[in-house]
């Protein structure tokens, strides 16, 4: 899972990227409303983790302008700014969540997780699917109730595929749901990972779409 | 003169009326005896003369029955030519034969006798009065006079203190009001239907309310600005510190616990810069301000500053010194010298430069602070002063109270702080001018 993170304070912004990639999830940060726009239109992410008080350009009005263009990325605001009044100009303006600093990181990542699975339109936040658990909070996984180790790469790219069971996603859309924006890719480490995750789960789960891409089929 | 305590607007003003009226009853009475002395002299004595002439043609005999003597009667002598008194209207009251003629007053058996004489060919007729019934007369006019002041003092007293007691009401009235006053209800009273006397007082109410509201309001804004600023800091350490319990290896941990220090510290910073601010503020408690050497103070701030401008490889220095003394509280300007020398450290390149200097000027003593960072944008210049404030661009740690608090200490040394262009390519160069002290 791919996260936007906007944060202005460099403490702050360090030690929460840390400990969301400690949990699991692919971080990038930026420092301004301005470089945040930019990120947004030129990345893909799952989620948006916006501070308000930014500099450049203000956090509500980079939500505004996210939401006037019909996007519905999921939008968790962090910020000192705790009054109700800023509370409900957060949410009415189309924030998801709305977390106050100083914030515990454990709760930040389950809020998250919640606001993902949500979005996923599942209920549990184990996914189970065709004998395949996948336990994001815990990073746990299993296979017809056999436990799997998994890095948090193959974790990542399981994750990504049975977001939307039934739909293909190229390499390009895999890479850029799992690598940061300061990371760089090797062209084939989608395929290597792909290629150890079905050595680990057999070769039906990850059905390859000849030159479109992978996918993992719906439930019958 | 030491001015004397009025211990109460109405007593003074009962004491000054009642005291003006017993003036004027007594002064009253006092005249109306006197003219009417000066009248019943006036008309005794014409009535006297009246009485001596129609006497003087007359041959009376000398009266055989005996009536009571009035007090308040005439008195008739005649004597013929010869000295031989011829007649006496009251046997038993002699008056002295040797009289003058016309009017004159004589004392006899210790009373004060009023005597007219005159004399014909055939007789000389004296007719005399007792003095004292022209006082008694003049006397019984003038207290008829004073009766109705006496009786007006206690009438006029009530009056008075009920008249004096309503038209003080809204003084009582405003005390009430202000009575039930808080902190939170610090409103400007109406200044509509206000007696004139009153008016000047209230209008200085109002102004003195308008000032605590806008300093209380200045100390709340203070207190919520603080506390939220501190949560920035706060949220720092709160998440260095859940990454140092999930640390897994040594080397981590010791990664991990340096961040957690550097953000503590940060913490330690804006707590001790706050405080600052606090003590700055113009209505904070005064320390005594003292003659010093401003120089002194700048070296002790420079000295101080060292290590930190050393770690980041920076050229701190001290270009000019003059001998120049202010009148100032010497802590405080320490922390004025500090924060600007901080500030310029702080946003100085690695290996950049700061100037220090301290320039006497006719009667100002100058002290400037250059360095050679970014520097401060013309239309930033105003705002730089706000508290909590930071440049939009700005990436440093800073609390963003330094230059509030430099300014309150400057007001409060009567200094003026302005920046200029530095020297340099870039940066900035911070100009604080205080007033000489003069020995």
């Amino acid at each position: 899972m791919r996260l936007l993170l906007v944060e202005d304070d460099t403490m702050i912004g360090e030690g929460a990227r840390k400990g969301l990639r400690q949990d699991g999830f692919v971080v990038d940060w930026v420092k301004d409303g301005q470089a945040a726009e930019l990120a947004l239109r030129t990345e893909t992410y799952d989620m948006l983790l916006l501070d308000l008080g930014l500099p450049k350009r203000d956090g509500i009005d980079v939500l505004k302008a996210l939401r006037a263009r019909g996007d519905m990325l999921p939008v968790l605001i962090i910020t000192a700014r705790d009054a109700v009044a800023d509370r409900v100009k957060g949410l009415d303006s189309g924030a998801d969540d709305y977390v106050v600093k100083p914030f515990d990181l454990d709760e930040l990542s389950a809020r998250i997780r919640a606001l993902l699975r949500r979005r996923s339109g599942r209920a549990e936040s184990v996914i189970e699917h065709l004998g395949l658990k996948l336990d994001p909070a815990s990073h746990l996984a299993s296979f017809n109730g056999e436990p799997l180790a998994l890095s948090s790469r193959e974790f990542g790219i399981l994750m990504v595929l049975l977001d939307h069971p039934g739909a293909i996603l190229s390499r390009a859309q895999l890479e850029e749901r799992l690598y940061g924006m300061d990371e760089a890719v090797e062209s084939n480490a989608i395929e290597v990972h792909i290629h150890s995750l079905r050595k680990k789960i057999g070769h039906e789960f990850i059905r390859t779409v000849r030159g479109i891409g992978y996918m993992v089929p719906k439930r019958q | 003169m030491k001015p004397i305590a009025i211990k109460s607007i109405r007593g003074l003003l009962l004491v000054g009326l009642l005291g003006g009226l017993l003036t004027a009853g007594v002064a009253a009475t006092a005249i109306t005896y006197w003219r009417t002395r000066s009248e019943t002299n006036e008309l005794f004595d014409y009535q006297l003369r009246q009485m001596a002439l129609s006497l003087r043609n007359q041959r009376l005999a000398q009266p055989d029955f005996g009536i009571a003597r009035d007090d308040d009667d005439f008195i008739v002598q005649i004597w013929q030519p010869d000295g031989v008194r011829i007649y006496l209207s009251h046997p038993g009251v002699v008056l002295p034969d040797q009289v003058k003629l016309g009017y004159d007053t004589v004392t006899f058996n210790d009373e004060s006798w009023r005597v007219f004489s005159i004399q014909t060919p055939a007789s000389t007729v004296q007719v005399a009065q007792p003095m004292r019934i022209r006082r008694e007369l003049a006397q019984g006019v003038a207290l008829r006079v004073l009766t109705p002041f006496l009786w007006l003092l206690p009438v006029l007293a009530a009056l008075i203190w009920i008249t004096i007691g309503a038209g003080l009401r809204p003084l009582k009235g405003l005390a009430q009001s202000l009575e039930k006053r808080t902190p939170l209800t610090l409103q400007p009273f109406s200044e509509m239907n206000l007696p004139a006397e009153v008016m000047p007082m209230v209008r200085s109410l109002n102004g003195l309310l308008q000032r605590l509201a806008d300093a209380l309001s200045t100390q709340r804004q203070f207190v919520a600005d603080a506390a939220h600023e501190l949560r920035t800091p706060i949220t720092a350490v709160q998440l260095q510190i859940q990454l140092l319990e999930r640390a897994k290896s040594e080397k981590e941990r010791d990664a991990t616990l340096r961040e957690l220090k550097a953000g503590m510290k940060r913490c330690a910073h804006l707590v001790e810069q706050l405080l600052s601010l606090a003590r700055s503020e113009p209505d904070a408690r005064q320390q005594g301000f003292a003659p010093l050497q401003l120089a002194e103070t700048v070296k002790a701030s420079i000295a101080h500053l060292t290590p930190l401008a050393q770690a980041r490889r920076i050229d701190l220095g001290l270009n000019q010194a003059d001998d120049v003394a202010v009148n100032g509280d010497a802590a405080a300007l320490r922390v004025l010298c500090e924060n600007l020398i901080d500030n310029a450290v702080r946003y100085a390149p690695e290996g950049g430069r700061v100037d220090v200097e301290v320039v006497r000027q006719d009667d100002v003593a100058q002290l400037t602070v250059t360095d050679n960072g970014p520097g401060i944008p013309v239309e930033e210049r105003e705002r730089i002063f706000d508290r909590f404030y930071r440049l939009p661009d700005s990436s440093t740690q800073g609390s963003g109270l330094g230059l509030a608090i430099v300014k309150n200490i400057a007001d409060q040394h009567g200094a003026a702080i302005v920046f200029e262009e530095s020297p340099y390519a870039t940066g900035l160069k911070a100009v604080v001018r205080f007033p000489i002290l003069r020995t």
